[in-house]
């Protein structure tokens, strides 16, 4: 089966680990994970204002060359890409300012030849067709948790796990329709699908400093201890995430963290990819876990790694 | 200190500006305080965000205008799913960043990230910290 798959910037260079644990997982669910031709940057944000509707150009020539090549769903995986998709999809079908002035701007860059200057015809306005959905949600609703058990092969055998969220994923609770934004189970029921247990613990949709990371980066530090420590204290081995950012501000950032609160001792981050990868009998090798700057080998080497399903 | 709470023209404008951009009503803010009580990066505010709010009410533009924590916040939106009143905070925040003087120069760049360290950070944060701080 092919499905849409739209993987983001980041993931092509500096979270090469959730794309390639991604498209390993998906292969053994016998998923072809397909990408939009020609895509670009989604823009990181979804523009707040009504004046930078510009903004949403990029999302919707992605969602609307999917439509082109017949998809009808399109998967992402950063919270980031998944909020600024979702969120432009649905200004479109609700605002038919936006949809009129999105359209009229991409017919002209769409139908125009940026050399000859020669005008193509058959373009066909983008009115929100594609539905856009995040991996856990694709996985709760399309394959479904006994599908998923039928093919582990691994067993985490209960462990420990803290799912984070942040704050992509929830909110605004009206245009993201995720989970509910302040009790969510979704990343909870796929730990506990794939085998491990879930950690509850009161940082989950916390924000974890996102980009003022780099501005700001005493308050990032700060913003992703509190998580860290939350989950340390609910028994967490781990942390789960979604978003390359979460992921490099918990995990990059674990060294100023260690220095400035000391009642820190560290805890390894992962992508929930790598973990379902894992739990489908991918190998260790390839789930990218040289990116770590904490280490998360020895979660994956103390699983016992006989085959336990067949 | 006295306040002078009578809006003229000017304010009137800048309020009038900051609705139109953001798509709320500013004024269905009666103050609960609960998007200051959420937001985790408070401590690193000079104002909160509700009094952000309150001065947008009352037209002090100067005041709101030179405030550090519309460089703070994250767009994090803890404040938009817990106000009662279903203001988007974070909206507005946007708005007053967009109503900065245009010729000024930005909170943050592009210029501004260390060479070493745009090597390690994920491509997104750049992104979105140029799309949110700069001009």
């Amino acid at each position: 089966m092919k499905l849409h798959y739209y993987p983001g910037c980041t993931l092509k260079e500096k979270a090469t680990a959730l794309d390639v644990s991604t498209r390993e997982a998906m292969k053994r669910l016998d998923i072809e994970l397909i990408e939009p031709e020609g895509w670009t940057c989604c823009g990181a944000e979804y523009p707040l204002t009504e004046e930078k509707i510009v903004g949403l150009a990029a999302p919707i020539r992605i969602l609307r060359q999917v439509r082109e090549e017949s998809g009808d769903v399109l998967v992402t995986t950063c919270s980031f890409c998944y909020a600024v998709l979702k969120r432009a999809n649905k200004a479109i079908q609700d605002d038919p300012l936006k949809h009129r002035r999105i359209n009229a701007f991409l017919r002209d860059d769409i139908q125009i030849d940026p050399l000859t200057k020669d005008r193509k015809t058959g373009f066909e306005d983008y009115n929100g067709e594609v539905q856009v959905l995040h991996l856990l949600e694709y996985l709760r609703d399309r394959v479904g948790a006994p599908k998923i058990q039928s093919r582990l092969k691994r067993d985490f055998q209960g462990l420990p796990v803290a799912a984070y969220y942040g704050c992509r994923l929830l909110r605004p609770q009206e245009e993201m329709d995720f989970d509910e934004p302040d009790s969510p189970r979704v990343f909870e029921d796929f730990l506990e699908t794939v085998g491990c247990s879930s950690v509850d613990y009161a940082f989950k949709q916390e924000c974890c400093g996102s980009y003022l990371s780099v501005s700001l980066p005493d308050a990032a530090t700060e913003a992703s201890y509190r998580v860290l420590r939350a989950a340390q204290m609910g028994g967490a081995r781990a942390v789960t995430v979604t978003c390359p950012l979460c992921f490099y501000n918990m995990d990059r950032r674990q060294e100023a963290i260690k220095e400035k609160f000391l009642d820190f001792a560290g805890l390894p981050v992962l992508y929930f990819t790598q973990i379902l990868a894992w739990a489908l009998g991918v190998d260790r090798k390839v789930l990218g876990l040289e990116e770590h700057a904490v280490p998360a080998d020895s979660l994956f080497k103390e699983v016992p790694v006989t085959e336990v399903r067949t | 200190m006295r306040v002078t709470l009578k809006a003229g023209p000017e304010q009137r404008t800048f309020i009038e500006r900051i609705e139109e951009l953001c798509g709320e009503n500013v004024f269905a803010c009666y103050q609960c305080g609960r998007c200051s009580a959420g937001c985790p990066m408070a401590s690193e505010m000079d104002l909160l965000p509700n009094q952000i709010i309150r001065l947008v009410q009352l037209g002090l533009i100067e005041d709101v205008l030179k405030s550090k924590t519309l460089f703070v916040c994250a767009s994090c939106f803890t404040c938009e799913s817990r106000c009662p009143k279903g203001i988007d905070m974070a909206r507005v925040m946007e708005a007053v960043r967009h109503v900065l003087d245009p010729k000024g120069s930005d909170a943050f760049g592009p210029g501004e990230i260390p060479p070493e360290l745009a090597k390690e950070l994920p491509q997104q944060v750049m992104v979105a910290l140029c799309r949110k701080f700069a001009k």
